[in-house]
């Protein structure tokens, strides 16, 4: 390089020297080709072309610009220098090259015509740029864009979907649903809702709550409900309401209402659902109704065959109608066996509709065991039922109910035992509670049953072949002592008789 | 043997009850409608009275709560005899002094009616 800078004239005008020095010192690459000669040999680089590509100068001078293509030769940039050189024009491009050793690296390059006196061209400059970075950082940048269009495209998706997806649950709920503001002001309703009180979205939307459709929902409680919802995040639940509403006319709901809690924070919102439960509760009306009629209408000529049997049966007694005797006590055992039945069903109706009334006095538990004692011992000549061991304490509890339970368990006994002759009625003392068990030698129960057994209109196979019945007594009385805050559990083995026991707590 | 009233909607339950109580000696009245009751209490002075609790008219509660505050009946022994073991609550909170449930059992019935008599006849 420095020989061509010697070679250059001396024309006495020093500034061309100085040029020539610049344009060594450039950081830009700079090469000067011969234009005259057959495929364009590089006759002149500068220090920063080395550097940029890596090649010495040897190494450079002489071929044609070519050598930096590396076999990449199909470039669009390609074509436009080639393009221009074939007309001696000027022009610029962005273009792979490699460096010695096969990096690429971008170079823009701007290539000038030289020309002489006649307009000839005799030379090609051209300046180089490595721009790999610039470039790099410009495809990050496309590519950075590409991703975040699609990070969007992907999300808004996901939220479309997400909205679609809680818009069809609130849709779809069989409840009314209703958003409100800080001011009580309905930001939105559902379909149900709508459809419910027969209004119109846009009617609702915007008004106060309690404003709307002639104040049918200014109730008051309502009001202080849901006024101190957001305030003190006072959700509340349950909350009925009766109420004669203008369209759909007086209905029983059920009102929950709670803080709209979005991103984990809460919001200016309150969710108010509202469910109807006018229908829910007139069955259970009716079902309670039934339950009571059925009772009172099963009983009454119940009590009339029942007296007049007994009236009957004494007659005979007095009359020593021997002939009839019999007959009055098979009638009378199946009046009274009637007569548990209809209780037992009305029982069960009662237990699953919730609406068995206990009524709790306090009494001697050994009254309570003597009188059950006693009314079963009347029903059979075959067994003798023991009581051993004193309770001696009082109890609260339902007298007719855990009366119901014994004879239930001591009935059991004797039933089931029909080799047996002694059934056990054992009392003892236990910390906070007494304990009652019956024992009987009978039947026993297989393992697998004994938890079975308690359930309703459960029987096991062995016992429904052998002994009538309908599968109500444990379930009742283990729904009794439940109520009790007792438990009624077995101990038995088949073929080995049975103990059945319960627990109730003690007075102290 | 008392003067005996028995208050029932249902015939059937009167006649039994009435049948029942005669049997053993005693001097029955049966009603069926209870609205009549009360003035039958002040007009025949019964020894006693039975009486249903779900009827037509005045339910048997009712009927005790009016006796309860006539000063001149207000010891008469009342036993109410209902079909509805909650039955027995609404008795004694009205007032009844004792309570029987249907169906009854006659000898049940009949000591029943004995001991509150004799409980009467001592004050």
């Amino acid at each position: 390089m420095e020989e061509f800078l010697r070679r250059l004239p001396h024309t006495g005008q020093t500034d061309i020297r100085l040029f020539a020095a610049a344009v060594s010192a450039s950081n830009n690459g700079v090469v000067i080709t011969d234009h005259t000669q057959p495929d364009e040999p590089i006759i002149y680089c500068n220090k920063a072309f080395e550097t940029m590509t890596g090649y010495t100068n040897k190494e450079i001078i002489g071929h044609n610009c070519r050598f930096l293509q590396d076999g990449d030769a199909g470039q669009e940039a390609r074509h436009i220098l080639r393009e221009a050189i074939g007309k001696g024009e000027h022009c610029s491009v962005e273009i792979r090259n490699y460096k010695k050793g096969g990096r690429l690296f971008w170079n823009e390059l701007t290539i000038s015509p030289v020309k002489d006196q006649d307009g000839m061209v005799t030379n090609f400059i051209g300046i180089q740029n490595d721009i790999t970075r610039r470039k790099e950082a410009e495809e990050a940048l496309i590519v950075e864009r590409d991703n975040l269009e699609e990070r969007v495209l992907e999300r808004t998706e996901d939220l479309k979907e997400s909205e679609a997806y809680l818009a069809s649950i609130i849709e779809t709920v069989r409840e009314s649903l209703v958003v409100l503001d800080r001011d009580m002001q309905v930001l939105s309703v559902n379909e149900h809702f709508c459809r419910f009180f027969k209004s119109v979205e846009k009617d609702i939307k915007g008004k106060v709550l309690f404003e709307h459709n002639n104040g049918q929902w200014n109730l008051p409680e309502l009001k202080n409900l849901l006024i101190n919802v957001l305030p003190n995040n006072n959700p509340f639940e349950g909350f009925e309401i009766e109420n004669e509403f203008p369209k759909i006319g007086r209905k029983l709901l059920v009102l929950n209402a709670r803080q709209v809690i979005l991103k984990g924070k809460y919001q200016d919102r309150i969710l108010l659902a509202i469910e109807d439960i006018t229908e829910r509760r007139e069955i259970e009306q009716r079902k309670e109704d039934f339950i009571s009629i059925a009772s009172h209408e099963m009983k009454t000529p119940l009590t009339s065959i029942k007296g007049n049997l007994q009236l009957l049966q004494r007659k005979a007694q007095q009359n020593n109608d021997t002939q009839y005797l019999s007959g009055f006590e098979t009638a009378v055992k199946s009046v009274a066996r009637l007569e548990r039945l209809i209780y037992d069903l009305l029982d069960v109706s009662k237990i699953q509709a919730g609406r068995v009334a206990f009524s709790f006095t306090t009494f001697q538990l050994d009254r309570l065991i003597n009188e059950a004692v006693s009314g079963i011992q009347a029903t059979t000549n075959t067994h003798t039922i023991k009581v051993t061991g004193s309770a001696n304490i009082e109890v609260t509890a339902d007298f007719g109910r855990l009366e119901q339970v014994l004879l239930n368990l001591l009935s059991n006994a004797v039933k089931y035992s029909p080799d047996g002759k002694d059934v056990t009625l054992h009392m003892s003392i236990l910390p906070d509670y007494v304990k009652i068990s019956i024992t009987d030698k009978g039947v026993g129960i297989h393992e697998r049953d004994h938890k079975r057994i308690f359930e309703r209109f459960y029987r096991t196979d062995q016992i429904s072949e052998k002994f009538p019945g309908v599968g109500i007594g444990l379930y009742v009385s283990n729904e009794i002592i439940k109520e009790h805050k007792g438990t009624l559990w077995v101990d038995s083995k088949e073929g080995e008789g049975a103990i059945f026991s319960f627990t109730i707590p003690i007075n102290h | 043997m008392g003067k005996i009233l028995v208050c029932d909607d249902e015939q059937e339950i009167l006649d039994i009850t009435q049948l029942i109580l005669e049997d053993s000696g005693h001097d029955v009245t049966a009603i069926i409608n209870s609205n009549e009751v009360v003035s039958h209490i002040e007009n025949q002075q019964p020894d006693i009275l039975l009486i249903d609790l779900w009827m037509p008219g005045l339910s048997g509660d009712q009927v005790i709560t009016q006796l309860r505050t006539n000063i001149n009946i207000i010891n008469l022994p009342i036993i109410v005899i209902s079909a509805s073991k909650d039955g027995r609550a609404v008795a004694f909170a009205a007032g009844a002094d004792d309570f029987l449930e249907k169906p009854y059992d006659m000898d049940a019935l009949l000591i029943m009616v004995a001991k509150h008599l004799e409980t009467h006849r001592q004050i």
